[in-house]
């Protein structure tokens, strides 16, 4: 076996999805609301399921609630649908194991809710920190 | 009927499915399986009018254009090369490819190459953020969320619908997938698991355990497709590809109505049977994409191989010695997963059992008239299924 080593620097252009990864920069939920049915897409999806191309970037609060949730070597993760929208997002989640530490019972993920973290950067993915109903992680 | 003209299985061939320490390369294991191929399907090197090539990633070979080289290394330059790629599904869908070609009467022989070399090339921390991109790269990969992660998520949901013991269903499919692996010579990961072993085994990203999921493998496999017309006279005993169907879903998981339902594999085996004009329970034997343990009880519920799952896993329905045996080849969760390879080799190895001229240990004493071979790539967002019919001289 020879060794050969490939490093790559990407420098990456949001395209159509700059509202969106400008939005993740700033903490901000920009989702994609469609002219026809007014179905509200976060992460936003370029043609509505109606057919509509034409839309509008529209601000969501933050804030959702967690449908369900994965952990364990790969890290922390979570299908979960942002207030305001029609569509569930995957967000890695910050502040779970804090959470499953505190409790004595098995949290069910409708007990989860979030908000969404700025970013370090705009192609840094969505990020959401937790907190059980009710409690402070 | 297919459309056109009739697509025989006339050679099949894979390679093991491991980790290489040998120093041999993608190419080796290619040209070892294209020669053994070849020498089953009696057919010269110079009749192949066709190549289609199988790899997911330039990033695990690196290697752009490989149609090219493997063009050469066979030594069948001069014919028409395409390379195929749908993540999980890009050997299915090669499969796909050639048989259309052959359908429009354009291509009388054609050599459906898939390979991928999964294990040794990189390590698996790279492999694995690749296929983090395997994703919507721009949105789901930027998480950093992982595939297992992914398919989690999508188990969980399908769990809500169907009523699925966690801990004893996913090890039923484990041992069984292990075991069967066990009776095949070229498997990755022939195991004898207990569910203690697998309860015990860490999370990867629950309730994925290391024990559910597939390892990363080297490999190759080939098939050659022939078109009837021009099918030697010793190869009449060679299956029939009667139906083959393709879909696709929402790359967002979470765009999806149902994210655990694998809506796209529903489509494509409801498209291969309106072709092979059948319905799925007339499915004998099914090679399925059991990238996880649940991943395999997703896909028995979108093919429509059974109306109760947990009653058939527990009555052995799908073990081998079932009414409808399941990854009899281990599956990827045994027999291994070079990417590439996976859609190729399924058809490769469900062409031999219905010629009856499997892995001894493995073959079916009775053999059913139809079987399939199930590949999707994403979290079942590109999906491909090809129905074989044994031949009326077997």
């Amino acid at each position: 076996m020879s060794q050969y080593t490939l490093s790559l620097d990407y420098k990456l252009a949001p395209g159509w999805l700059q509202s969106y990864t400008d939005g993740l920069a700033e903490g901000q939920a920009i989702s994609w609301r469609c002219t026809d049915c007014e179905r509200i897409s976060f992460p936003p999806v370029r043609t509505c399921t109606c057919g509509q191309t034409a839309g509008a970037w529209v601000a969501l609060t933050g804030h959702a609630r967690v449908q369900h949730y994965t952990f364990g070597h790969d890290g922390t993760f979570a299908l979960v649908r942002f207030d305001g929208a029609d569509t569930s997002a995957v967000v890695k989640l910050l502040s779970l194991e804090k959470v499953l530490a505190l409790s004595t019972s098995v949290v069910r993920p409708d007990e989860l809710t979030g908000r969404l973290q700025r970013t370090a950067s705009s192609f840094a993915g969505l990020v959401l920190k937790v907190n059980r109903l009710g409690k402070t992680a | 009927m297919s459309p056109g003209y009739q697509v025989i299985v006339s050679g099949a061939a894979l390679t093991p499915f491991n980790r290489r320490k040998d120093s041999s390369s993608f190419r080796d294991w290619t040209f070892a399986a294209f020669s053994e191929a070849l020498l089953k399907s009696d057919i010269d090197r110079n009749e192949i009018d066709a190549l289609f090539v199988a790899s997911e990633s330039d990033f695990f070979t690196l290697q752009l254009n490989p149609a090219s080289v493997i063009a050469s290394d066979l030594g069948i330059e001069g014919v028409s090369t395409v390379r195929v790629e749908g993540g999980g599904a890009s050997g299915q869908l090669a499969v796909h490819a050639a048989t259309r070609a052959i359908q429009s009467g354009h291509v009388k022989h054609a050599a459906v190459v898939g390979v991928d070399p999964s294990a040794s090339m990189l390590d698996s921390e790279t492999i694995k953020k690749l296929y983090g991109f395997s994703f919507d790269a721009w949105v789901d990969g930027m998480t950093g969320v992982s595939s297992t992660a992914l398919y989690a998520l999508s188990f969980q949901s399908f769990m809500q619908r169907i009523a699925i013991d966690e801990n004893r269903h996913l090890a039923q499919v484990t041992i069984q997938n292990r075991a069967n692996a066990l009776n095949n010579p070229n498997a990755h990961l022939g195991r004898g698991h207990s569910v203690d072993e697998i309860v015990e085994s860490p999370f990867i990203a629950s309730p994925y355990r290391r024990l559910h999921c597939s390892p990363l493998s080297d490999g190759a496999a080939v098939t050659i497709l022939s078109r009837s017309d021009s099918l030697p006279a010793s190869r009449k005993k060679a299956p029939i590809i009667v139906g083959i169907g393709g879909a696709s879903d929402a790359v967002h998981l979470g765009a999806r109505k149902d994210p655990g339902h694998f809506q796209a594999k529903q489509s494509a085996m409801l498209r291969a049977c309106a072709e092979a004009k059948i319905t799925p329970d007339c499915i004998g034997i099914a090679e399925v994409y059991d990238a996880y343990a649940g991943a395999q009880l997703q896909a028995i519920d979108a093919l429509g191989l059974s109306d109760d799952i947990c009653k058939d896993l527990d009555s052995n329905r799908f073990a081998p010695t079932g009414q409808c045996p399941i990854n009899l080849s281990g599956g990827l969760m045994g027999q291994g997963a070079p990417t590439g390879a996976i859609g190729v080799g399924q058809t490769a190895s469900i062409a031999l059992m219905l010629e009856g001229n499997y892995v001894p240990a493995l073959q079916p004493q009775t053999i059913p008239r139809y079987a399939i071979a199930d590949t999707h790539g994403g979290v079942c967002t590109t999906s491909a299924v090809t129905i074989l019919e044994k031949s009326v001289y077997v």
